[in-house]
């Protein structure tokens, strides 16, 4: 009787007899048998294994007496059957045994679980595969019943779920588990970077593919009420250098700015966030909006305190506004927004003690969805994935969609701008195809202005976005609507029970000014609920995955400062950087110390976080060693306890940071100058002048500003690289080496530079791939940056120099030194 | 790990074995040779000019892997580290199983894949050699023109 499954008569050889017959067959080379002249009783050559016949496609004689040009032939036959078998000999034999059957597939559909479940590989290979699987293991895989019973049954949605419970799961969260490295971060579990070696292929999709990235893990919150309150309470919080408020009151571009706590800019600089307005309904200028919004209908909503109940002002609309900021600071950018409502409501009822305004607080998180996909590719992936509805008469959109077909990068468009529209299921579609560029007929380009009537989307209505929160249609009801196409392969067709997705497009651009390294793409927003959906019809074009790693090595390598780890001087980054701080340092303390760098003896004043402290020349704070306790109590301790630092760090960031810097600089006192110029930012935005009791050296001493460095030859700078001044002489003789130092064998190495010289850290530095040589994103003081213009100028020079060393490195290299927003 | 090493030696018999009429209708040749006479005639070689010693030095590693009979090639394998003594063995050969030979080592390898490139390369130059003695060879075409050029392509894309 045959055996049930196919394998198992083979099973009377072990696979390892099986293998060793694999291997031995493929090593034997073929020999030519041969037909002997003189017939019977010659020793047939069969020594050694298969015995083939000539597989050469050569003529041959076999009469024989035949003259002497013939055997040429016959011998040259043989040889050339001989050469043959050689080949293919070596050929089998490196074949057969290096490689699993599995190892023949590209490395995107390689499955982990291949090596012992066939039905992880396709099915053209599962016969392979089969034969050189060891068999015992097909019996460990049972995925039977288990012992305990059907009470302690837990389904798989349950042991899911339960998962859950103190972290957050994004929806395509088992999609990115399967392929990426995950880690708990913030509330979350997110993917960090894919398993499969991918740092410079990920580069090149961002410069020349496209890349996605699941972003909903941002927090979203959403401000409602009239339009001259909400302008107040942004400006209250945000950089008054950004100018690009006006622009976005309309929803038609976002504006991307810094928040900070209300009235206090320059210090206290939170996170940067994201600012979109409701586009105003065309055709409609003030709407009278007496209803209030709906209640209950999310989950997690929280009211600003500020809710006087009664009629809004008929003066300025009823608008909805939606901050995006970073997780981590969701609390704190939170209270910095009721914090300034608050303060702008009560100026608003000294001012007008009749009217009543209100302004409502709710947090959205989990209530949309994000993807941003960028390289030039991303028009192209979205178009062809996403199939608007047809009965969308915008004009403006009619001319839009088209032209998305033939935009080579977003760059080209408008900053910031926004686009609203509603697609159809993108599963219907399935399996989408790019859209593809025509680059040979010359049409005029259209250019796409951003207007409000463009940005209109229905996912700002709360009602809408729950309707939709569960998909209509699960995979397997349109895998049943797809088989009964009477044409295998053609798209199912839209029918009215069909879900219609309001999703909104946003021009994404991580660039700085005057620099060509940007990277430029789309922020995809839609309803939760439809990650999922829409994830495989992004992805199946070959857009790449990143994570995190991805994320910060594209605003690495477009030279823009990335949320957290560019920031000094902010709450989040002192939490982030003393993490890793922890992180290295346990690291370090495990490394024995021959295999470890010796800080001491390098002269590395702190190898695990920046002191911004230090460098500004600020008195540390008493606590901050906990290892040293003070063996008695000294008698200063106790005023020095009461004394508050007079001098506070701040980060100076902004568009406009270098034409205050030369204001500054011609000025007699550059703190004079800067505070000047805060004053004038602050009263632009409605806030008063600084407390005059902070004096103006004061506020200069403590500001640092963001820099770029770039090697003037060669090396590559790390993270918390030490950035140390040059003085003239030796930036003449940078300058006439070209930073090329030679050493000679018997010079001693040189000691490191004091550290009085030292003037700030690098806080992300690396290889950069699109510039191919080092680069580093760092920060100095204010006041050195302008010691540094003043060096450069006296010797001539447009950019000034500096000295970097790595912190468990011994030679400094010089290095140009910029700054970030110029 | 210990590993053992190897030594493939490529050896080409050249046949000097004269068409002896009077013996029989059919000359002895190496075209009646096997991988297993060789290996006879190897063990007796050894045991005579090397001694029993000898033997129980290479014996146990010696092995012919590949012999052909039409181009009287033959791949033999030896522990590397008496190799010379089998070397010496193979070159003090005169007859195998009364067929009188010459033998010519070629090439000596650590891998058996560059005794296989090595007897390609050796063929195609014989092949060569013969080739240029045929004095109308300007207008004589055969069809392994065609044959050496795909296999030159083979052989580089292989040696990539």
């Amino acid at each position: 009787m045959g055996s049930k499954r196919k394998g198992d008569d083979a099973e009377e050889m072990t696979s390892r007899e099986r293998k060793k017959l694999k291997v031995a067959g493929a090593r034997t080379i073929a020999v030519q048998p041969s037909v002997s002249t003189s017939g019977s009783g010659a020793v047939q050559s069969s020594g050694n294994a298969l015995a083939g016949p000539s597989s050469t496609t050569v003529r041959f004689d076999s009469m024989q007496g035949l003259p002497a040009s013939i055997d040429v032939e016959r011998f040259t036959e043989a040889r050339a059957y001989e050469i043959d078998a050689m080949q293919k000999a070596i050929k089998t034999a490196g074949e057969s045994v290096t490689h699993r059957v599995w190892q023949t597939l590209p490395r995107h559909l390689r499955r982990r679980a291949a090596s012992h479940d066939v039905r992880r590989v396709p099915l053209r290979l599962r016969d392979k595969a089969r034969a050189e699987m060891v068999p015992v293991t097909r019996r460990i895989l049972k995925r039977g019943r288990s012992k305990q019973g059907k009470t302690k049954q837990v389904s798989r949605t349950e042991s899911l779920l339960k998962r859950q419970r103190d972290k957050t799961w994004l929806e395509t969260h088992i999609w990115h588990a399967k392929r990426m490295k995950m880690e708990n971060m913030w509330g979350y579990r997110l993917a960090v970077t894919p398993t499969e070696k991918s740092f410079r292929p990920s580069h090149r999709a961002s410069m020349h593919g496209s890349i996605l990235h699941d972003s909903s893990y941002h927090s979203l919150i959403e401000l409602k009420g009239p339009e001259n309150i909400l302008r107040s309470v942004l400006d209250l919080c945000c950089d008054p250098q950004c100018t690009g408020m006006k622009r976005s009151m309309s929803g038609a571009r976002v504006l991307e700015t810094d928040l900070y706590k209300p009235g206090s800019y320059p210090f206290d600089l939170i996170a940067p966030v994201t600012i979109m307005w409701q586009p105003l309904p065309v055709g409609n200028t003030s709407a009278p909006t007496n209803a209030p919004p709906a209640e209950g209908s999310s989950k997690r909503r929280r009211k600003g305190k500020n809710n006087v109940l009664a009629n809004t002002t008929q003066q300025s609309p009823t608008r909805a506004v939606w901050v995006r900021s970073h997780p981590a600071v969701f609390d704190d950018i939170f209270a910095a927004l009721q914090g300034s409502a608050s303060l702008v409501l009560d100026a608003e009822k000294q001012r007008h003690k009749d009217v009543y305004a209100e302004v409502k607080i709710a947090d959205l998180r989990g209530s949309v969805n994000t993807f941003e996909i960028m390289g030039p590719k991303s028009s192209q992936v979205i178009k062809g994935a996403l199939s608007s509805v047809v009965d969308d008469d915008r004009q403006e959109f009619k001319k839009f969609w088209p032209s998305l077909t033939d935009l080579q990068t977003t760059a080209s468009l408008p900053r910031g701008i926004v686009i609203g529209m509603k697609v159809l299921d993108p599963r219907l579609k399935f399996p989408p195809k790019n859209a593809k560029v025509k680059t040979d007929v010359q049409r005029p380009a259209v250019m796409t202005f951003p207007a409000a009537i463009l940005a209109q989307s229905e996912i700002w209505d709360e009602e809408k976005r729950s309707v939709l929160k569960k998909p209509t249609y699960k995979k397997k009801d349109l895998d049943a609507r797809r088989s009964k196409n009477l044409v295998p392969g053609t798209p199912l067709n839209p029918i009215r029970q069909d879900d219609r997705i309001p999703l909104l497009l946003i021009q994404r651009s991580l660039e700085s000014p005057n620099s060509i390294h940007g990277i430029h793409g789309w922020t995809l927003v839609f309803p939760a609920g439809w990650g999922m959906p829409f994830l495989p019809s992004l992805i199946h074009t070959g857009t790449r995955v990143g994570g995190q790693r991805e994320r910060s090595t594209q605003a690495f390598e477009a030279g823009t400062a990335y949320f957290p780890r560019d920031f000094p001087c902010t709450e989040f980054y002192d939490k982030f950087w003393d993490e890793l701080a922890l992180k290295e340092k346990a690291k370090w303390n495990r490394t024995p110390p021959a295999k470890r760098a010796n800080y001491k003896k390098l002269g590395t004043r702190s190898p695990w976080r920046a002191d911004w402290e230090v460098v500004l020349g600020l008195p540390v704070a008493p606590g901050v060693d906990a290892n040293l306790v003070p063996a008695q109590r000294e008698p200063q301790d106790a005023m020095e306890v009461d004394k508050v630092p007079t001098v506070r760090p701040w980060v100076f960031r902004g568009p406009e940071v270098p034409t205050i810097l030369e204001k500054a600089t011609e000025m007699f006192s550059n703190g004079a100058g800067l505070l000047t110029e805060i004053n004038r930012l602050r009263t632009k935005r409605g806030m008063d002048v600084l407390d005059p009791g902070y004096r103006p050296e004061d506020l200069l001493k403590g500001a640092l500003v963001m820099v770029r460095l770039k090697m003037v030859s060669r090396g590559a700078p790390n993270d918390l690289a030490i950035i140390y001044r040059v003085n003239d002489v030796e930036v003449k003789k940078i300058i006439q080496d070209n930073g090329k130092t030679r050493a000679d064998a018997n010079e001693p190495p040189e000691a490191a530079p004091p550290h009085t010289s030292i003037i700030g850290y690098v806080t992300t530095g690396n290889m950069s791939l699109s510039r191919g040589e080092g680069f580093a994103i760092g920060a100095v003081p204010v006041s050195v940056q302008l010691e540094l213009q003043q060096q450069a100028r006296r010797n001539g020079e447009s950019r000034s120099l500096v000295k970097i060393r790595d912190r468990a490195g011994m030679v400094c290299r010089a290095a140009y030194l910029d700054l970030l927003d110029s | 790990m210990v590993r053992f090493k190897n030594r493939w030696l490529l050896v080409e018999f050249v046949d000097t074995s004269t068409a002896d009429v009077s013996t029989g209708n059919e000359p002895l040749s190496t075209r009646s040779l096997d991988g297993r006479l060789i290996y006879n005639a190897l063990r007796d070689s050894v045991v005579t000019n090397f001694g029993d010693t000898g033997w129980g030095a290479v014996g146990m590693s010696l092995t012919v892997k590949y012999f052909s009979p039409t181009t009287n090639l033959c791949i033999i394998r030896v522990a590397r580290d008496h190799h010379r003594i089998a070397w010496g063995a193979v070159t003090l050969l005169t007859s195998i199983h009364d067929v009188r030979i010459i033998p010519r080592v070629i090439h000596v390898s650590g891998t058996i894949k560059h005794a296989q490139l090595s007897a390609i390369a050796h063929n195609r130059e014989v092949i060569a050699r013969f080739r240029t003695k045929l004095k109308n060879a300007a207008l004589h075409h055969d069809s392994y023109d065609d044959y050496l050029a795909r296999s030159t392509r083979e052989i580089e894309a292989l040696q990539d």
